[in-house]
Order: C-alpha cells, then sequence, then structure tokens
C-alpha cells in the first residue's frame, strides 16, 4: 500500500461491467512529508473514497481487486483509504 | 520480506471495512545497515509494532485475507515481526 494525493477524476462513460459505478480517479503518489514522488497513475475507487485533493492509501497489483466486493475487477490499483492524519 | 523502520502512524475514519481497528503505519525500507533504501511504503500492523521499532514487512497475494479470516482483503503489505537484533556483515566490503 502506499500514500497518494487525488488530483484528477477519470470520467469514462463505456467501461467493462465489473466497473459500473466505479469511480476512477488520478493519484499522484506522496511521501510521508506530503512531497510528490514517482509518477501519477489511475486508480479504481470502488468505495466512493476519494475526491479531489484528498490523501488517500492505495494498494496495487492482484490486492487491487480485492477492494471490490465480488473479490474480482480488472484493475491493479484501488483505493482503501481515506487519510485524515499521518504523524 | 524487507526491513524496514516505523516512521508515522496512518489515521484515517473512512475506509474499506478491512482496514477496520486495525493500525496502519508508514514504513521505510533500509538496507541491513539502517540507510533508508527506496519509497516508503503504508503497511498493516500484525504484531503490535510501534514508532521507531525496526521490522520486517513483507505480504503476497491472499496472505492478508488468510492471516486476518477475511473475505476479500485489498491489503499487500503487513508488519509481520519486530527486529530485536540484527546480525550483519557486509561481505563484500569485508572480503580479504
Amino acid at each position: 500500500m502506499r500514500l497518494g494525493r487525488v488530483v484528477g477524476l477519470v470520467w469514462a462513460s463505456r467501461k467493462v461491467k465489473e466497473l459500473e459505478g466505479c469511480r476512477m480517479v488520478i493519484v499522484q503518489p506522496l511521501t510521508s512529508d506530503g512531497k510528490n514522488t514517482d509518477t501519477p497513475l489511475v486508480v479504481a475507487d470502488p468505495r466512493g473514497l476519494a475526491a479531489p485533493g484528498v490523501t488517500v492509501v492505495f494498494v496495487t497489483s492482484t490486492d487491487a481487486t480485492q477492494a471490490f466486493d465480488t473479490g474480482y475487477a480488472p484493475v491493479n490499483a484501488s483505493v482503501v483509504e481515506l487519510v485524515d492524519e499521518v504523524s | 520480506m524487507f526491513l524496514a523502520t516505523v516512521t508515522k502512524r496512518v489515521v484515517a475514519v473512512e475506509k474499506h471495512p478491512a482496514y477496520e481497528n486495525r493500525a496502519v503505519f508508514v514504513v521505510q525500507p533500509i538496507q541491513p545497515d539502517g540507510t533508508p533504501d527506496g519509497h516508503e511504503w503504508v503497511a498493516m500492523d500484525y504484531v503490535h509494532a510501534g514508532i521507531g521499532d525496526t521490522v520486517v514487512c513483507g505480504g503476497a497475494p491472499g496472505v492478508a485475507a488468510t492471516v486476518f479470516g477475511l473475505e476479500h482483503a485489498p491489503i499487500r503489505t503487513l508488519i509481520m515481526a519486530i527486529v530485536d537484533r540484527l546480525d550483519y556483515r557486509d561481505l563484500e566490503a569485508g572480503a580479504r
């Protein structure tokens, strides 16, 4: 899992059925000090936690599919926590 | 698995159900001599680690679901052990 900031929203009206009703956002990975690190990526948000500007924890790879209630979706990054504070 | 130092705590109210009532930390991977190595990770505690501890972190698909007894666990990195002591010698540097 990594920290990231939501820097954009992805709008797509036609997508695979597993992602219907699931928003996708652009996330800039962060250090714990809030500095940008690495390049932004598109992350699925199955729980609707993300909003522009917020800090989130996201999970990548196979584990990202586990963020969906079905346990399967064709994704490799998912938002799992809306971060209030890193201290 | 990798060695890391626990540096900060992540506080969140809204989260995936698999994250409810579990401690989540920021960990900084380190080399055996303690120097930072690579970017930070967010890791879920499994051994009651605290900030400042040197720990062993790791994970693989399905591991978190198994250890926490969850059907679906979008969790990769787990803090799996707290390091008491490390006996380590840099063989390349120490070779004669």
